[in-house]
């Protein structure tokens, strides 16, 4: 139902609210086991975020992987060439853990003053 | 040498290219030998010298004014400037020679009682002379529309004055005229000596002022000093 | 369009910003993999292949610059160099020093003269006061002009070899290199019919044949495209590892933090390099 209510959402405003959070989504769905870029995509998606394209993703991935909080390595496919696996780093738990209680106070406060107008 | 000779090589590909030029120095020409050819005898032959000559003068002209935006670039890869304007006039005396070659033929078998060997050296003459007028021009006017215009000048009075007059003397291309009265009209060979002298000095004249303008507005300027470079 | 093509541009792309080649290997194979499991088409999952290399060089932080610790000698040394246009000042005591392996970039507003020191410092123009030294021979590539409308580009090849001693085949080849890292072709068009952004690059291909040891360029990247504009200045980086002093004209401030001098003559046309 969470995707139902993305369609009538605005998309500028959607770009927008990822912008600030996409880095710690992709950090949160890390912290719960290694991935590649595509499945990413997927758990993102069916997490009631939209479609996130690859030039929106991997950009994303690349300056968490500079900024040391995610390490990569290569896995072997079953039937195909290599892919580039993440995993979140000691780093990344940290900021994750701090970032997640601000967000939730953050979303709380934002929450709260937007119902207040629809209860009216 | 090598370096004069690419320039004249590049300067006659650049202007055998420039379609305009080439009806101009071909078609010209003829026109004046034809519009005359009803006339009394020998008057398309001055006419065809005179055409000739102005033709030449305009193809440098155009030549030199075209170079311009070149030359601090070619000055700065190497070349000497008097190796810039000779490779030009090397290949413009060429075209000349190849351009005169065949209207000579023509008078040689379309006008009859008239001195061959003369009219030869008026065209040799007009092959020296008329490049040399066209690239001092192009050195010293900024754009090509004021060097045609004192080029059409010169013609004209060249066409209107007496040649026996003394102003006459003072345009480049007199001795056209005066050697073609000895050729055609078989007077005294002072004619053709007096002609002879008017080139050569002409000639001379213009060698040095196309020199001396390239060699100003081309000088290495008294604030560089270039270390263990070209100079 | 089709997978090998968009990545084919995309490895072009990576390299052009400057990415450096391990990852942009990773890139494109991470790209590749993507492409393969979600099945779509490349423009829609990652945009245009410059685009997206854009922002991989972003999130890189751009190519390493490798720092220096010695320069060569010498190249340019302007000093105090003034020059007056009847009662207008637009230069008075500019000076500049130039070693070799060094990229120096003067910046100003428009009419602060800035292409009257460029042309002051090869000498094409006449200055009222200081002087110039130039160690080595000079290439200079002007703003506009500087080719003949009616010669080939390889004519135009053999001519400028000729000038420095190249033989004629050497000065062909030499240029027909240096014209494929601006990602250009000579043909056998006359250079009256090539596009204003392809004459340029004619331009700064003759500017530096010969391999002079001294380059000053006018904003020589008239015309150019983005991907060309970035090719220059691989090239001017190019030609600084190669030991060679560049002295580049530009009213473009994104590229300065990879220059290693700046002279700024918009302060009334006084300047010293910092």
């Amino acid at each position: 139902m969470a995707v139902l209510a993305c369609s009538t959402v605005d998309q500028d405003r959607r770009a927008q609210w990822l912008r600030g959070v996409l880095d710690l989504c992709v950090l949160g769905l890390l912290a719960r086991g290694d991935s590649y870029g595509y499945e990413l995509a997927q758990s993102l998606q069916s997490a009631g975020l939209g479609t996130i394209q690859g030039g929106t993703l991997y950009p994303v991935l690349l300056r968490l992987q500079r900024s040391g909080l995610v390490t990569v390595y290569w896995r072997e496919g079953g039937g195909g060439p290599a892919r580039k696996y993440y995993t979140i780093s000691a780093a990344g738990l940290a900021v994750l853990g701090e970032a997640a209680g601000q967000w939730a106070a953050f979303a709380g406060g934002v929450g709260a003053i937007i119902q207040e107008r629809t209860a009216r | 040498m090598n370096q004069t000779m690419t320039i004249a090589e590049m300067t006659l590909r650049e202007t055998v290219r420039r379609r305009g030029v080439l009806v101009l120095l071909l078609v010209l020409p003829l026109a004046f030998y034809l519009g005359r050819r009803g006339d009394h005898l020998g008057q398309s032959i001055r006419f065809v010298c005179l055409g000739l000559a102005w033709v030449l003068s305009a193809a440098a002209l155009f030549v030199g004014s075209s170079a311009r935006s070149l030359e601090p670039r070619l000055r700065l890869s190497g070349y000497r400037t008097h190796q810039l304007f000779l490779g030009r006039l090397l290949a413009l005396w060429t075209l000349g020679l190849l351009l005169s070659a065949p209207y000579f033929l023509l008078i040689r078998f379309d006008q009859h009682n008239v001195r061959y060997g003369a009219i030869a050296v008026i065209m040799l003459l007009g092959v020296l002379v008329a490049p040399l007028l066209g690239l001092a021009l192009s050195a010293l006017l900024p754009r090509d529309l004021e060097g045609m215009l004192v080029l059409m000048t010169v013609v004209g009075l060249q066409m209107i004055l007496d040649p026996a007059g003394n102003a006459a003397r003072l345009l480049p291309f007199w001795f056209s005229r005066e050697i073609g009265t000895y050729a055609i009209d078989h007077t005294s060979v002072g004619y053709f000596d007096r002609g002879l002298l008017h080139a050569a000095v002409t000639a001379l004249l213009l060698l040095v002022l196309v020199a001396v303008a390239f060699g100003v507005r081309l000088r290495r300027r008294p604030h560089v000093k270039i270390v263990g470079g070209l100079s | 369009m089709r997978h090998e093509i968009w990545l084919a541009a995309l490895t072009d792309e990576l390299r052009r910003h400057g990415v450096g080649p391990d990852l942009a290997a990773h890139v494109v194979a991470e790209a590749a993999g993507h492409l393969r499991d979600s099945g779509e088409p490349p423009l829609r999952a990652f945009g245009p292949p410059s685009a997206y290399a854009a922002a991989v060089a972003d999130s890189v932080g751009g190519p390493a610059l490798s720092t220096r610790s010695s320069v060569g000698p010498v190249r340019l040394r302007a000093v105090d160099i003034s020059k007056r246009y009847g009662r207008r000042t637009v230069l008075s005591g500019v000076s500049l020093t130039v070693h070799a392996g060094q990229v120096a970039a003067v910046v100003g507003a428009n009419g602060s003269g800035k292409s009257t020191f460029l042309r002051i410092c090869a000498g094409l123009v006449g200055a009222d006061g200081g002087h110039v030294e130039l160690h080595g021979t000079v290439g200079y590539c002007p703003q506009a002009g500087g080719t003949a409308d009616f010669l080939l580009a390889e004519e135009h090849f053999a001519l400028i070899g000729a000038g420095r001693g190249v033989p004629r085949s050497a000065a062909a080849r030499e240029g027909a290199r240096r014209a494929a890292a601006l990602d250009w072709v000579p043909g056998d068009a006359q250079a009256r019919h090539l596009s204003g952004g392809t004459r340029q690059k004619l331009n700064l291909v003759l500017a530096g044949l010969g391999d002079p040891e001294v380059l000053l360029l006018d904003e020589p990247y008239q015309g150019f495209d983005r991907g060309t504009y970035l090719d220059f200045w691989h090239e001017v980086w190019r030609w600084r590892d190669a030991g060679r002093a560049v002295v580049v004209v530009t009213h473009l401030l994104n590229q300065l933090d990879r220059v290693d001098i700046v002279l700024d003559l918009s302060a009334g046309g006084a300047g010293v390099a910092a």
